[in-house]
């Protein structure tokens, strides 16, 4: 019982943190909300018994939100006014 | 990035993680049939050094792969699946057949690791310098670019 009920409230942050990105008018903190909504992911994906892919997802979250930021300091649009 | 944002701090810190990352993912590598991990993730591991050394030290650092050399062995990592992929047909098996590979081991399961793991290692090699690659064209000086 207890686990179904982390497993909900895992499940109501990621759909939070998907809210916030799309609702997010700064792009840096759309960026830093992705990587909150990756570290979500990995957290379900534990609880559903995939390692693997949870590790997969841990790796490669950390290299695109680096991704993320270099590429948004070429667009050089911070934030849509 | 061009101009390295490391201080003193992020600089010790850098030397102090890189080789422990270097060290988990050659484990991640060689242990990927028995545990969690594997080629993909291990080349993600390894490339996080290098993408670590270009933003702390800049584009001067000592730890540091050039794009075209990393677009190079690339492709050697592909050229090295396909060839431990190919190597089996010319022994009258099938692609990727890894028990009639031309090596001297006495059991068929020696033989069944080591043909993994080499495909692995062309595996890491390929994504290890793709991401290092792709963060190389994103720093790069652009028209755009300040």
């Amino acid at each position: 019982m207890q686990i179904l009920i982390l497993e909900a409230v895992l499940l109501l942050f990621l759909i939070g943190t998907t809210i916030a990105i799309i609702l997010c008018r700064d792009l840096l903190a759309s960026i830093v909300m992705f990587s909150v909504f990756s570290f979500c992911a990995v957290l379900s994906y534990f609880m559903m018994g995939a390692p693997d892919v949870a590790f997969t997802e841990a790796v490669i979250s950390t290299i695109s939100t680096i991704f993320m930021v270099a590429a948004l300091k070429k667009v050089s649009r911070w934030c849509k006014k | 990035m061009r101009k390295p944002f490391g201080g003193v701090v992020l600089d010790s810190a850098f030397r102090v993680i890189v080789p422990f990352t270097i060290i988990y993912g050659i484990y991640v590598l060689t242990h990927g049939e028995f545990s969690p991990g594997g080629g993909f993730q291990a080349g993600a591991l390894l490339a996080v050094g290098v993408v670590l050394a270009r933003l702390v030290q800049g584009e001067n650092a000592k730890f540091n792969i050039k794009g075209t050399h990393a677009v190079m062995l690339a492709g050697l990592g592909a050229f090295l699946y396909a060839f431990t992929g190919i190597l089996p047909m010319f022994f009258g098996g099938n692609f990727l057949e890894y028990s009639y590979l031309p090596v001297h081991l006495h059991e068929t399961a020696e033989i069944h690791a080591f043909g993994i793991l080499m495909i692995e290692i062309g595996v890491t090699l390929t994504v290890m310098m793709t991401i290092i690659d792709i963060m190389d064209v994103l720093v790069k000086k652009g028209d755009s670019d300040e």
